[in-house]
């Protein structure tokens, strides 16, 4: 069933009548959820989806061209930046434009710290995009024009807002979620069709051959400099539009909001989702974002059992106060076991589920 | 006068970055694992000697060795139970796994201990050192504490170089890490040898943490080691992390350029600056300054 | 083709099952964020205090009949966090509305939410001049400006102590530049200049070259804008440096006995800034507090964070006492608009129509030993222009 017989049917989008279908039904679920869920969900589900436009850029780099990144923070709060300023002080600028030179100013960083990675691997490689990460949140605090240490609100951008709010199914809040709900969704949906199919072009190709070995990939005539250089870039616009969504989503940014915590979490969310896959960054994303903002204090003494286990132990041996800091183990124990026991990652997973459906009853 | 009163102040902050750079190091070479966790790993510890002075009564010396020992144990049991178990790791899943188990610790450090800053350590009864008092040559003070952590770290350096060059352990692991699998036909128990890279790193780090703290008059909270981590690192990159001589000399440079950079031009862009530095600095010698660059071939 | 729509149908369900909300009668749910985990989670006290003094009122028989209840997230202090749970709050549990709130960052992420959904918030945790000027009708601010703490010390180490080479040490950040620039103001305003200012990010762990700069520069006075940690850790390296001075400092380092501890008592002579009485005062209201503590929460720390989570609240309590029973945000906005006067463990509040800064006085001390300090003035205020200070951070 996955028998490809020519080039052009390896390069289709939707390959088979199954595809079409779940990719329809997709579709339609996410047309359909603002009514569905209360509109505090709602906006969790456009950060979750404004973080998976984040871990597919970074996987582009880190799963298909093999390339380590702790600065993708940098990229972020450039891109969120570069959308505000954008936005408020050229007001008649449409922001999907905003957003996309936005993506394109973080682009150029990428592409500037992609020049030291054609000479730098492993830790050596981590430590410079960490350094790059740090400076960045640095220089944004230190000029008045990015509003310094204390952040810039960001303006509303009322794309469907009053259309939404005078159809007088929602409120005036509620339309402004829904409206930045489908501007986020569309345009995750755009992007990660456009990067499955990066990946199935010569330029994805050789990000490929270069991961696998860039010895090899060079004696085949593959460019390293354009190619690494490329990635590093094609990363970097991803994070840096996802960058601008963000500013949008939150209203309000500061430097240091995107710190090297965040790059770690962009990290996490790409290996455990499963490297070098379309599907393990979204599920990724899913999971680390919805732990990062769920995980408190209440709601782990209402685990079942374990919740009452660990309360006990708290007011025994612990600080009385310290609870909620096992959301922190939780998740360092999830980062741990994920890539222990499945090292494709949550993808891993998805295919044996994907199997086991496919196969049932057998 | 004040050069050399910056001198001695990097020297002194350059030494801390210099042991925990030399921790990471210790396991990068074995293992191949940039070990994110080390700085948590010395935070717990630390924690661990304190609360054995604290509640339990012990003497400086005591909880000193007590919680170098609980160093050691921890690490190998992370060795033992977490890393040994990944399936075909990349330096990626590396990462993961170790920023997972730093993760682990820090949660576990703010469960047990609390928010609160705490005083360590409270004295160091019975040996005769205040935290504050100086010796003033002119107008250059250097106080006790400084003049502890360099001569400790100077002889842990001395005293690991000389394993590693002499004795049938430090060989045997020297051994491994050139080539896991000729030392494991040679005779190695290169398994038992990754369990002793990991305790010993860890108690090098744990020393580090435990100086840290009265060396740089910081109060005791679980976010201790955060940047004194990435600053570890740093220098452990800088100098390069395939040398022993690297992360000693790429700590020393880090401490002396931080404190130049802070008192004569700023001490806002002092981290910022270091870490241009070392991005340049690798951009020359992409395996460290003192690193010999290995091209791969096929 | 069964099994996929089988599966289909499955997912939608389980999109309904989502919904769920919840709503109090007789109880007025108020709301709070506040780190509990994370670098800042030394302030999650706050919030336990506002619990702890809620438990109080409500045994005392509750607000016209009704129970207070207070949901507490934590945000760990990341603005994004933030701006989710509130949102949970008022979306999901409607409540009525916030109290405290630790940090300016996460603050100015929600400010203008709450304002846009008509949410009353009083007394935001952090002394920032972003609550109050200009003011809005729904946001109601009780911490005193950091700058006029600053002018404060100013004001006593010109006149009082006589001494005029003045430096600051400030953390590099919002409440580090109210502070300084707060000084800065109150200088020019006596003729004089700062002789140094030294900057210090909050992820420096050593700051010997700070104390160098600071000790180079002859300071007689050295106002440290930092936090807790930096305070002892600059204190330390300037003992160890050999540099000895009148140190001050802002309400956010007043807890006294957490400092004279992990300073090891270098922490003695320190000239302190308060908004709020001193913890083991015998005002009958602090006697009642210390009771409440012991009776509600006798396993936290009396400490000054603890009990500004108390303060914060007051304002709040009488607000919605003077509403009565017809509880709407309108109501309870007039209801806080009227008070004058209003004498609880902080300086006066007073608020009114254009007024959204109920307090900006405060009172120094002297630090004598863990538990004991001096009050060397009364409640004063300072007559530094807050626009100025409010034109430098722009």
């Amino acid at each position: 069933m996955d028998m490809k017989r020519s080039y052009y049917e390896d390069i289709q989008l939707l390959d088979s009548g199954t595809k079409k279908f779940w990719f329809g039904s997709l579709i339609i679920i996410l047309l359909i959820i603002p009514f569905l869920i209360p509109g505090y969900y709602l906006h969790e589900v456009s950060y979750i989806s404004i973080n998976i436009i984040v871990a597919i850029g970074l996987n582009i780099l880190v799963g298909y061209t093999g390339q380590v990144s702790l600065g993708h923070a940098g990229f972020f709060a450039i891109g969120a930046y570069a959308a505000t300023l954008l936005v408020k002080h050229l007001p008649f600028f449409p922001f999907i434009f905003a957003l996309i030179i936005a993506g394109l100013i973080a682009a150029a960083f990428g592409f500037i710290l992609g020049l030291p990675s054609l000479r730098l691997e492993g830790p050596y490689l981590a430590i410079a995009t960490l350094g790059f990460g740090m400076a960045i949140i640095q220089i944004l605090g230190r000029f008045s024009v990015f509003g310094g240490r204390m952040g810039l609100s960001v303006p509303d951008i009322g794309f469907l807002n009053d259309l939404l709010y005078d159809s007088g199914l929602f409120t005036k809040t509620q339309s402004r979620d829904v409206n930045l709900y489908y501007i986020i969704m569309s345009i995750t949906i755009i992007m990660a069709l456009m990067a499955r199919n990066l990946m199935k072009t010569r330029i994805g190709r050789a990000f490929i051959a270069i991961r696998d070995s860039d010895i090899a990939a060079n004696s085949m005539g593959i460019n390293l400099t354009k190619y690494k250089t490329l990635s590093f870039a094609v990363s970097a616009f991803y994070t840096g539009l996802a960058g601008g969504l963000y500013a949008f989503w939150m209203g309000f940014i500061n430097p240091d909001s995107f710190d090297f915590i965040l790059s770690i979490l962009f990290l996490a969310m790409v290996v455990v989702g499963g490297l070098g896959s379309n599907i393990g960054p979204v599920l990724g994303a899913i999971i680390i974002s919805f732990l990062n903002l769920n995980l408190q204090a209440d709601s782990i003494s209402a685990i079942p059992l374990l919740g009452d286990l660990l309360t006990v132990i708290t007011e025994n041996w612990m600080n009385k106060g310290g609870i909620a800091s096992v959301s922190i183990i939780i998740f360092g124990l999830i980062l741990i076991f994920i890539v222990l026991f499945e090292p494709l990652g949550l993808f891993g997973f998805w295919i044996r589920i994907k199997k086991y459906w496919k196969t049932w009853p057998f | 006068m004040i050069f050399f009163q910056l001198v001695i102040d990097g020297l002194s902050i350059g030494s801390l970055y210099a042991l925990l750079a030399l921790a990471m190091v210790i396991i990068y070479k074995t293992s191949e694992v940039p070990n994110f966790a080390q700085g948590e790993m010395a935070m717990v510890t630390t924690f661990v000697s304190y609360h054995l002075m604290e509640y339990y009564g012990f003497t400086f010396p005591v909880s000193f060795l007590g919680s170098l020992i609980f160093a050691a144990m921890l690490a190998v049991f992370f060795e033992f139970f977490f890393l040994r178990r990944a399936k075909e790791p990349n330096i990626l899943n590396f990462i993961i796994i170790t920023l997972g188990f730093e993760r682990m610790l820090y949660g576990l450090a703010a469960w047990k201990w609390g928010a609160d800053q705490r005083l360590y350590p409270s004295s160091f009864d019975p040996l005769p050192i205040s935290s504050s008092d100086t010796f003033n040559f002119g107008i250059i003070s250097v106080s006790h504490i400084s003049l502890i952590i360099m001569s400790v770290a100077f002889v842990l350096i001395g005293g690991l170089v000389i394993f590693f060059k002499f004795t049938r352990l430090g060989i045997a692991m020297k051994a491994t890490q050139q080539n896991l699998l000729a030392s494991r036909i040679n005779g190695i128990r290169t398994n038992r040898i990754m369990s002793f890279t990991w305790g010993l790193s860890a108690m090098v780090g744990a020393i580090a943490g435990m100086l840290f703290v009265p060396g740089t008059a910081t109060p005791l909270d679980s976010n201790l080691m955060l940047a004194p981590l990435i600053k570890g690192f740093a220098a452990a990159v800088l100098g390069g992390m395939t040398t022993m001589i690297g992360p000693i000399g790429g700590g020393f440079i880090l401490g002396i350029i931080e404190k130049f950079f802070g008192f004569y031009i700023s001490s806002e862009f002092e981290t910022t600056v270091s870490f241009t530095i070392i991005v340049l600095v690798l951009w020359f010698r992409p395996s460290g300054l003192f690193g010999r660059h290995y091209i791969r071939k096929v | 083709m069964i099994k996929r729509v089988l599966m289909f149908l499955v997912m939608i369900s389980a999109g309904f099952l989502f919904e769920g909300c919840k709503k109090g009668g007789s109880e007025i749910l108020i709301g709070q964020w506040g780190p509990q985990t994370g670098p800042a989670a030394l302030w999650g006290s706050v919030a336990r205090g506002t619990d702890c003094y809620f438990k109080m009122i409500n045994d005392e028989g509750g607000i016209n009949g009704r129970k207070l209840k207070l949901l507490i997230r934590d945000d760990g202090y990341n603005p994004a966090r933030t701006v989710t749970e509130v949102k949970k709050m008022v979306e999901g549990d409607k409540v009525f509305a916030f109290v405290g709130g630790v940090g300016t960052a996460p603050g100015m992420a929600v400010k203008e939410y709450l304002a846009q959904n008509k949410i009353p918030w009083v007394g935001p945790a952090a002394g920032s001049t972003h609550w109050a000027y200009p003011p809005t009708k729904y946001l109601f601010s009780v911490y005193p400006l950091y700058c006029i703490e600053a002018a404060l010390l100013i004001d006593y180490a010109v006149k009082t102590l006589n001494l005029k080479k003045i430096a600051v040490f400030y953390q590099n950040d919002d409440y580090g530049k109210v502070g300084l620039y707060g000084a800065e103001v109150a200088m020019a305003k006596h003729g004089l200049k700062l002789v140094e200012k030294v900057s210090a990010e909050i992820t420096d762990t050593d700051l010997s070259s700070h104390a160098l700069k600071l000790k180079n520069s002859g300071a007689e006075v050295v106002l440290l804008w930092v936090l807790p940690k930096h305070g002892a850790t600059i204190l330390g390296t300037a003992a160890k440096t050999g540099f000895k001075t009148q140190f001050m400092t802002s309400s956010t380092l007043s807890d006294a006995e957490l400092m004279f501890t992990i300073t090891k008592g270098l922490w003695k002579d320190m000239i302190v800034c308060r908004f709020s009485e001193l913890p083991n005062s015998d005002s009958p209201l602090m006697k009642k507090y210390r009771e409440a503590w012991k009776k509600y929460a006798p396993t936290e720390k009396w400490s000054t964070f603890f009990q500004s989570g108390f303060l914060f609240a007051e304002t709040l309590v009488e607000g919605l006492k003077r509403a009565g029973s017809d509880l709407t945000s309108e109501n309870f906005v007039k209801a806080m608009e009227s008070i004058k006067d209003l004498q609880g463990t902080g300086g006066k509040m007073t608020f009114g129509p254009n007024i959204r800064q109920g307090s900006n006085t405060g009172f120094l001390t002297k630090v004598v030993s863990a538990t004991e300090e001096k009050k060397l003035t009364d409640w004063v205020t300072s007559d530094i222009n807050i626009d100025e200070v409010i034109k430098k951070l722009k």
